[in-house]
């Protein structure tokens, strides 16, 4: 078994080292220190198992399981009771309380050789509903380009723009690619500060410096950076509302 | 319900002692007059009655609109001797036409002579009750002011206790705790020597903390053997990522702080800055004593990139809160985010170790 051990203390992943000392069959093929070490070893590596922290510097646990989108199976090892219930919403494996003993250790292992056959769908479909039902509006996206990640704050973020699977994100002058539908995002987002526009545009209205008519019946927002986007008969209600 | 039941017992009570007046009125106003007893009491008592609902309502709101010291004391005298004369005025219209009207029935037992001297002395009563009157209502607001006064002091006082309470409640947090225990976990095997070291510097910050509560005061010295304690404890957690450095002025060491005010912007510090950080930072801890004022500054390192975390707040406030109770209208906290820094400052009166031992032997 394929293990990749998260956590930002050095102390913390030699307790996991030595507690897997007495595990052959499974190797550690990485060690990593916060999340963006994570999600690249993750996508690179794709290992079984990974013990992962939860406070951690750039992206937290939870964050690194939304990005690596249930690729793989997860045990958490924290301080912090109070994120059991989240940790179990995902579907995790286990969840060790620091400091935790070999016996624990070990069962969590053993659990998760039994489960390691059962299927990963599941806890991708939980990891992603998971995501989507969280009460506060995102704060941040999380993109995955490759082994890379990016974290873009949401205030950044001037349009988005839905392209069959995908939607593009365009902040700072730049666009990226994340996988998923336009409405999952919409959902996510401060709906104070994000309109659906149109089917397949989304906008920050901070963004948007004016409303100009297009055409007989239709019209344009224009963005800070001079961008035109399109505005639905249904969209220009909202926005009328929201500019005003 | 319950007021109510006072409100009508009181006005009771206010009407009964009215019912007196009027008796006494009757009485005097037989000699006077030499009029029969039953004849002088049902002359006086109902106007009695009625002035003293009249008067007293008047009496009242006229206190209530002109409070003691917010209006020049010349001009409340001047509209209370107006009402009063207005008052008695109109009371003596009233007998007198309640007068008349028992006259004019012309039955033997009701109707007095009414003599310009008893008009003269009923004017004189008059004037007087409606002074008394106001006297009574400035005494009832001024007691209701020492009242209210004596529940705010014991209000802000229930407040510093719950405030204290809260500090010794969030002094040790147990993630702290848990995460230096796995700590010590890790290096039992690893390096036992290490170890021993740092389940030593957990006893000594667990015991200096307990032992600081019950003092309201410890010199800034006292709280930074404290902060040490914790910031060598968190070192060996984060490695290389801590970066400690201390600027603290001789003058400033031994200056009174109340105990644990440092520890958890230190604490702050390391949460939101520090431990977000994958190569970690500088934290700053600097003292200077500026006159009367003593000044103490925690600094550390963030990530410009991350948005402002709400959650800082809370203790930040509870500083903040316990500053305001320890030195009311004295101390101020402020905090600042510069690029990739952000520093918490508060400022408080410089009081030397030793002038506090002789205020509190005083």
């Amino acid at each position: 078994m394929r293990l990749i051990v998260v956590d930002d203390e050095p102390l913390a992943r030699g307790v996991a080292r030595e507690y897997l000392a007495a595990h052959p069959d499974i190797e550690i093929v990485a060690e990593c220190a916060n999340g963006f070490e994570a999600v690249k070893a993750i996508t690179e590596l794709a290992p079984d198992l990974v013990l992962l922290d939860i406070q951690m510097p750039k992206l937290d646990g939870f964050e690194v399981a939304e990005l690596v989108g249930g690729k793989t199976r997860l045990i958490f090892a924290t301080a912090f009771d109070q994120y059991a219930i989240r940790a179990f919403e995902i579907h995790a494996l286990d969840y060790l309380l620091k400091p935790f003993s070999q016996e624990r250790f070990d069962k969590a292992l053993a659990h998760a050789r039994a489960s390691l056959a059962s299927a990963l769908p599941r806890q991708e479909a939980a990891v992603r509903e998971a995501a989507a039902a969280r009460d506060r509006p995102l704060g941040r996206v999380l993109i995955r380009d490759g082994a890379k990640v990016h974290v873009i704050r949401a205030e950044a973020i001037a349009w988005i723009e839905a392209q069959d699977d995908y939607v593009q994100i365009h902040a700072g002058g730049k666009a990226y690619l994340k996988n998923g539908a336009l409405g999952e995002l919409e959902a996510q987002l401060d709906p104070g500060r994000f309109l659906r526009i149109h089917r397949s545009y989304l906008v920050n209205v901070e963004h948007v410096a004016r409303i100009e008519p297009a055409g007989r019946d239709s019209h344009a927002a224009i963005l800070a950076d001079g961008t035109r986007l399109p505005i639905s008969r249904s969209g220009y209600q909202k926005i009328r509302g929201a500019m005003q | 319900m319950s007021w109510l039941t006072r409100a009508r017992r009181g006005a009771l009570l206010y009407l009964l002692a009215w019912l007196i007046v009027g008796a006494v009125l009757g009485g005097m106003c037989a000699i006077v007059t030499s009029a029969p007893p039953a004849n002088a009491l049902l002359f006086a008592i109902p106007g009695t009655l009625v002035y003293g609902v009249a008067a007293g309502f008047s009496a009242y709101y006229l206190c209530r609109a002109n409070p003691l010291g917010a209006r020049p004391l010349a001009l409340v005298v001047l509209a209370l001797c107006t009402a009063a004369v207005l008052a008695a005025f109109m009371w003596l219209a009233v007998l007198g036409g309640w007068n008349e009207l028992c006259l004019a029935a012309g039955v033997r037992w009701a109707g007095i002579v009414q003599t310009p001297l008893l008009s003269a002395l009923l004017f004189a009563l008059g004037t007087l009750l409606y002074g008394l009157l106001a006297a009574i209502n400035y005494l009832a607001i001024e007691s209701g002011r020492a009242r209210n006064a004596e529940r705010r002091e014991l209000e802000s006082k229930l407040m510093a206790q719950d405030a204290e309470l809260r500090m010794l409640r969030t002094q040790v947090d147990p993630h702290f705790l848990f995460n230096s225990l796995n700590s010590v976990s890790a290096l039992t095997s690893q390096d036992p020597k290490g170890a021993r070291e740092m389940t030593l510097r957990l006893a000594g910050f667990f015991r200096r903390s307990m032992g600081m509560a019950g003092h309201p005061r410890i010199t800034l010295a006292q709280e930074m053997d404290l902060v040490r304690d914790f910031l060598a404890i968190e070192k060996v957690r984060f490695g290389e990522r801590l970066v400690t450095e201390e600027a603290l002025e001789k003058g400033a060491l031994d200056c009174l702080v109340p105990p644990m005010i440092i520890q958890p912007l230190v604490e702050n510090a390391i949460k939101h800055g520090i431990g977000q950080l994958t190569d970690g930072g500088l934290l700053l801890v600097a003292a200077w004593r500026d006159g009367a004022r003593l000044s103490i500054t925690v600094s550390n390192a963030i990530d410009p990139e991350m948005p402002e975390t709400r959650r800082s707040g809370t203790g930040l406030a509870n500083v903040r809160q316990r500053l305001a109770c320890a030195y009311p209208n004295e101390s101020t906290l402020e905090w600042k985010r510069e690029g990739e820094t952000f520093s918490v400052e508060i400022r408080l009166p410089a009081q030397a170790a030793t002038t506090e031992a002789n205020d509190s032997g005083a």
